[in-house]
């Protein structure tokens, strides 16, 4: 009885590099060796057009992360914008202050949160965002094209 | 390949998907360039202008006028003249209303010619889009940064007017007042000057828009937001 209880053991001790090496493979199959590449930059759009207030002009920094898959060296990539800043805005007049102090974070707060839409263009555009939109657009687009 | 320059006192955005070309794009800008000296009435020696001050009659005018200035006309009567190129208060002609959708018409003809068959052009809000899938947020009226819309397509000319459009605000040429009740039209269809000038129209007529814009012609679809925070849209407009 002991010996086969050591035999059922030595089996149960051999089987463990086995299913080891049977994870190995399944982790291969279901998760391939990738390589992830991540890199953080910024980019200004055009200045855009607010009307009769100004130029209002959008950084953006985006985190771009490139993962690939090296056996068959599929790319997949995604991005995130984690940061707007509005470098060029009006501000000669005291009431084009009170608007963009009003406005521009409003703004910065709803591109982060509306990225995820994954819109490729905005038909139609409010007044004094109008702008705003304009340059983050091409921002985004020279990200894009990047 | 995408570009981006400010023509016609906008932004223009040129995204080509396929077979890039930088020389077709230059041709696409130098077509808007063309466009804003011969029809922009900002600009002294266009032809618009010089028509507006009597020193160029219509039979001497550019072939591209002559169309535009007898497409206005057309557009006035089949938008009961809700859509009025002269409308200006002081009997000029403006053309800008149609200039803008039918210029990126013709760009996108221009890219056709080039073998491009995927691609945007937008002007200032307004644009085609073709081949491929694109994903197209409408701006809602009322929440700036927010889209009230996603309208999915791969071939279409979308355009979007309301009370915040750009550079001026839509009156009811009939009143020369602003329309109320009414926040933003969209219209989608096969042409972005006439689907344009569809827009401006339905939005100047207020909140009987919407039931002319369900008699648009085959191929034009239509959205409105009203004032009261309902939606109208015809049977097929594309929105996701």
């Amino acid at each position: 009885m002991r010996k086969s209880a050591i035999v059922l053991l030595t089996v149960t001790a051999l089987a463990v590099p086995n299913v080891e090496a049977y994870a190995a493979t399944k982790a291969q199959k279901t998760a391939p060796k990738k390589k992830v590449v991540t890199v953080t930059q910024s980019f200004t759009g055009v200045p855009g057009s607010a009307d009769r207030w100004g130029e209002v002009q959008v950084t953006i920094v985006v985190k771009k992360t490139t993962t690939t898959i090296v056996k068959t060296k599929k790319k997949t990539v995604t991005r995130r914008i984690s940061s707007v800043s509005v470098p060029v805005y009006p501000n000669h007049t005291s009431r084009s202050i009170f608007i963009n102090q009003q406005a521009l974070p409003y703004l910065v707060q709803e591109t982060l949160q509306a990225q995820g839409a994954n819109i490729d263009m905005v038909s139609g555009a409010t007044y004094t965002s109008q702008g705003f939109e304009t340059s983050l657009q091409s921002a985004v687009l020279k990200e894009k094209a990047a | 390949m995408i570009r981006v320059e400010h023509v016609m006192g906008m932004p223009i955005v040129v995204e080509v998907r396929d077979e890039p070309g930088s020389a077709t794009l230059d041709r696409v800008f130098d077509w808007f360039r063309f466009v804003d000296e011969t029809f922009s009435t900002f600009k002294e020696t266009s032809e618009i202008s010089r028509l507006n001050r009597g020193e160029l009659s219509l039979e001497d005018a550019h072939p591209d006028v002559r169309h535009v200035l007898g497409r206005c006309e057309e557009l006035r009567e089949a938008t009961r003249g809700y859509f009025d190129a002269r409308a200006t208060g002081d009997g000029a002609l403006d053309p800008s209303g149609l200039v803008k959708g039918w210029s990126v018409d013709r760009a996108a003809a221009l890219l056709e010619d080039a073998g491009s068959r995927e691609y945007a052009v937008n002007a200032g809000g307004d644009m085609i889009v073709r081949g491929g899938t694109w994903r197209i947020g409408i701006q809602h009226p009322r929440e700036q940064g927010k889209v009230a819309k996603i309208v999915e397509a791969s071939e279409l000319a979308i355009a979007t007017s309301g009370e915040y459009e750009r550079g001026h605000h839509v009156l009811d040429p009939h009143t020369g007042r602003a329309p109320e009740g009414v926040l933003s039209v969209t219209v989608t269809g096969p042409e972005l000057g006439t689907a344009d000038a569809y827009a401006t129209a339905a939005f100047a007529m207020g909140e009987d828009g919407p039931a002319w814009t369900a008699r648009l012609p085959r191929g034009y679809e239509a959205m409105t937001i009203l004032a009261d925070g309902r939606v109208l849209s015809t049977g097929a407009f594309p929105a996701v």
